[in-house]
């Protein structure tokens, strides 16, 4: 999320202080009106959920992808969510479902994309979606319909729990860490992929290029490693979770490419430089708060409340410590296995208690604060992630809300249990 | 006691079977839906056991651990599970059959970490996926595989073609006489009640299948003389019932559930596994390639499933009843409400039910259906 990204009603804009956050957001606009520019051209164009493999599209001449949460977030922070999912209600579909994910969908159902953020989405020609849940099949089919163009599912194999301490191991063991035969789907899928693009779009793949982009992201993900790195050994902290959340997610959506390779090296440099400084958030730090969850794309304000009150200070969220332990695969001699190993267990990994409690603990937190979603699949197992937490000393506060739909946010209410929370449980006494 | 009430109390009594195997010295392997190749289970010498929820009691217990917001019958199994109930299991399969069921697997894995005290049967995760694509037949055909040698791991023998084909047979030939009794309902007039074919398909999972075999023939013969019924004919669409609160109250105002969309129902029994190829070849096809599905299939494929059932049965009337935090039948509904009413067969919809249903709400549910059969009975 960026600082462009201005509520037009209800929600609360983030105060930023990065000249980063402020230039890859800006880059990401002009990207997509670029982007917009070239679709009307008559190109390619994939919709795809955020844990499908975007690297294919860039090696084969870079055909545009958009990941549905990126647009989910910014038509939430545009404060048009609610106005969505209403229409979607009022066709029958129940209140109670998910929301993050479906919420282009129910965009697309309005049919005018004028009224949408940003001069509006373009028709993808291809979905692309791995089924790592219940639901993907029918929103993808769903929103398949609306666009008239293809989907293309591809498998999501059950995680298991069997690797302690995987964010050791993903970058040189990963082969035994997700295991051969997930593995081998995958491949084969990401195969299956590369020939319908060949034959639908006529472009190229090239191996070459693919192994050159895979390096490219290393290089960017070891930028953000030594930015966690920095963030979590620096009291008080040097960058707070809105410029956090702005940089490493508008540089994600672009992993693969010199521009980002360069832009994370500035991300780097400009935190050296503040940590170098001694400039922080809030000079009085005394409480650090871990957030848990996706961020809340309606209300990035909301992790600013309690700088002031408390000297509260959200210092990490899992965007930037996956980015750091989730992405770099150290054997690029086979680029699309390494490839096919990123995303098939990254979201039992974010969720998993033991790598949450290690950023925790990494950062120094005095507690967390962790959304939990009851329309989403992703949510059930909050309770071990609290249990765990709890058991290792770090006090935890749930809090029932949703990311993208402000329409049962309770600002008030929300800002009181915190207060309460970091009054009863964070301050160190 | 005649069949029917045979199978009705080993509907009843669900691990009424499952107990006397063990108490002769047998072991019982426990799994959740109907995505476990039951065929493997008994092949290797074990009593398959279908671990089902429930509603009438709480789930205090897995309500410590885990969240309230799944699939509510998944969390009864969990909170059984943890209370005793399933104390009769040697062993346990899950199948990646749903979130929730997967989620049971990781919440097991995890309540056993954070309490070390609390310990399952060994338990062994069934990775099946469902997209009808050559990739995902591949990996299926391994995990069957790989099924087989956990099993022959537990049992400590060969699970051999022979069995498995034994078994197999025995299972198609289950199928094959709940395809006929399911018959008895679409007939006009039904010869047998929703809540009794529930019972005679649910009591299947429960027993041996050579045994619910002979029960099913002897009350196949003599179901000539069973007595017409009389009602509106319903179809149920939705989650999938492991109980029969809904029936019972559907059936009270006087209407008759003749078919259903359900792997508790109708949906059990469908696609018989080849005999004539590779035994462990005829399993990855069936369990990969079963036609519906309520989570993995496209809407379109379950608006297809939903009107072919529905004229097969020659329903007059459809509910859907769907659970709270049931979102994959929920993203159905529009579709399959438009198609069924493009059809003129009237729809009544209950979403976010829960899974134990409190006095209020049968009346509540009571009345509504009510209301229904009797704008059906107008109509027509």
């Amino acid at each position: 999320m960026n600082d462009s990204e201005q509520p037009s009603a209800g929600g609360r804009r983030s105060v930023k202080q990065l000249k980063v956050s402020a230039e890859v957001a800006k880059y990401q606009r002009d990207w997509f009106k670029a982007t917009q520019e070239r679709l009307s051209a008559g190109e390619p164009f994939c919709l795809a959920n955020a844990d499908a493999p975007h690297e294919i599209f860039l090696t084969m001449d870079d055909i545009p992808v958009v990941m549905t949460q990126w647009w989910s977030a910014i038509i939430s922070a545009k404060q048009m969510s609610g106005y969505y999912f209403d229409g979607m209600n009022k066709k029958g579909y129940p209140r109670d479902l998910c929301r993050y994910c479906s919420l282009p969908l129910a965009c697309a159902m309005d049919h005018r994309p004028e009224q949408a953020p940003w001069g509006g989405l373009p028709s993808p020609t291809l979905l692309l979606a791995q089924l790592s849940c219940d639901v993907h099949t029918k929103i993808f089919e769903r929103m398949a319909r609306e666009y008239k163009c293809a989907f293309f599912p591809m498998e999501y194999s059950a995680p298991r729990p069997i690797y302690p301490r995987w964010w050791e191991k993903l970058e040189t063991e990963w082969k035994e860490v997700i295991g051969s035969d997930v593995l081998d789907l995958r491949v084969e899928e990401l195969k299956g992929l590369i020939r319908y693009l060949e034959t639908t779009t006529g472009r190229v793949f090239s191996h070459k290029k693919l192994t050159e982009i895979m390096a490219l992201e290393n290089e960017q993900e070891e930028y953000f490693k030594k930015i966690r790195d920095l963030l979590a050994s620096t009291r008080p902290c040097p960058v707070g979770l809105p410029d956090q959340l702005a940089a490493t997610m508008n540089l994600q959506w672009h992993r693969g490419t010199q521009w980002g390779v360069d832009h994370a090296r500035m991300f780097y440099e400009e935190v050296l430089e503040r940590v170098d400084g001694g400039e922080v958030v809030c000079r009085d730090e005394k409480v650090r708060l871990m957030w848990i969850g996706r961020g809340l794309w309606h209300n990035t304000a909301f992790y600013q409340y309690f700088e002031e009150k408390y000297g509260a200070v959200f210092t990490n969220s899992m965007y930037l410590s996956i980015a750091a332990d989730g992405y770099i695969r150290d054997s690029l001699n086979d680029p699309l296995r390494a490839l096919a190993s990123r995303h098939l267990y990254m979201g039992y990994c974010l969720r998993d208690p033991e790598w949450q409690l290690n950023e925790a603990k990494r950062y120094g937190v005095n507690g967390a604060v962790m959304i939990v979603a009851s329309n989403c699949i992703d949510s059930v197992g909050s309770r071990f992630i609290e249990m765990v937490l709890e058991e290792g000393g770090i006090p935890v506060l749930p809090i029932q809300a949703d990311v993208v739909d402000a329409r049962e946010w309770d600002d008030e209410k929300i800002q009181a249990q915190v207060s309460t929370f970091i009054e009863e449980r964070c301050i160190p006494r | 006691m005649g069949p029917l009430e045979t199978m009705r109390k080993y509907y009843e009594q669900r691990d009424l079977a499952a107990r006397e195997w063990k108490a002769g010295g047998g072991k019982v392997v426990g799994y959740v839906s109907d995505d476990v190749p039951e065929e493997m289970i008994l092949a290797a010498g074990f009593f398959p056991q279908r671990m089902s929820g429930d509603p009438s009691s709480n789930t205090e217990e897995a309500d410590k651990y885990t969240e309230t917001f799944y699939d509510p019958s998944v969390r009864s199994i969990l909170n059984m599970m943890l209370t005793g109930k399933y104390d009769f299991l040697d062993f346990i399969i899950i199948p990646h059959s749903s979130d929730s069921i997967l989620k049971l697997y990781h919440q097991m894995w995890w309540i056993h970490r954070i309490n070390p005290a609390i310990t399952f049967p060994p338990v062994y995760l069934f990775d099946i996926l469902h997209l009808p694509l050559y990739t995902t037949g591949q990996y299926v055909r391994d995990r069957v595989r790989e099924l087989k040698r956990k099993l022959e791991e537990w049992s400590g023998k060969t699970l051999t073609d022979e069995a498995l084909s034994r078994a197999i047979a025995i299972g198609n030939e289950n199928r094959s006489l709940l395809k006929t009794v399911a018959a008895l309902r679409a007939v006009e007039p039904p010869r047998l009640s929703g809540c009794e074919a529930l019972r005679i398909i649910g009591a299947s999972a429960f027993m041996l299948k050579e045994e619910h075999n002979k029960l099913l023939k002897q009350f196949l013969e003599g179901s000539r003389e069973l007595p017409a019924r009389k009602g509106v004919r319903i179809f149920i669409e939705g989650s999938d019932l492991d109980n029969l609160q809904l029936y019972g109250l559907i059936e009270s105002c006087g209407a008759l559930v003749v078919a259903e969309d359900s792997n508790w129902g109708n949906r059990y029994f469908e696609d018989p596994a080849d005999e004539s190829c590779d035994p462990l070849e005829a399993i990855a096809d069936r369990y990969h390639l079963r036609p519906s599905r309520i989570r993995i299939q496209s809407i379109d494929q379950r608006v297809r499933y939903c009107r072919r059932n529905v004229a097969e049965a020659r329903a007059q009337g459809a509910v859907f009843f769907i659970y709270e935090w049931d979102p994959a039948p929920a993203w159905d509904l529009p579709d399959q409400k438009k198609a069924l009413e493009e059809m003129g067969i009237p729809t009544l919809s209950f979403d976010a039910q829960k899974y134990s249903l409190s006095d209020v709400k049968k009346k509540e549910i009571k009345d509504s259906v009510q209301r229904f059969i009797q704008t059906i009975g107008t109509r027509q």
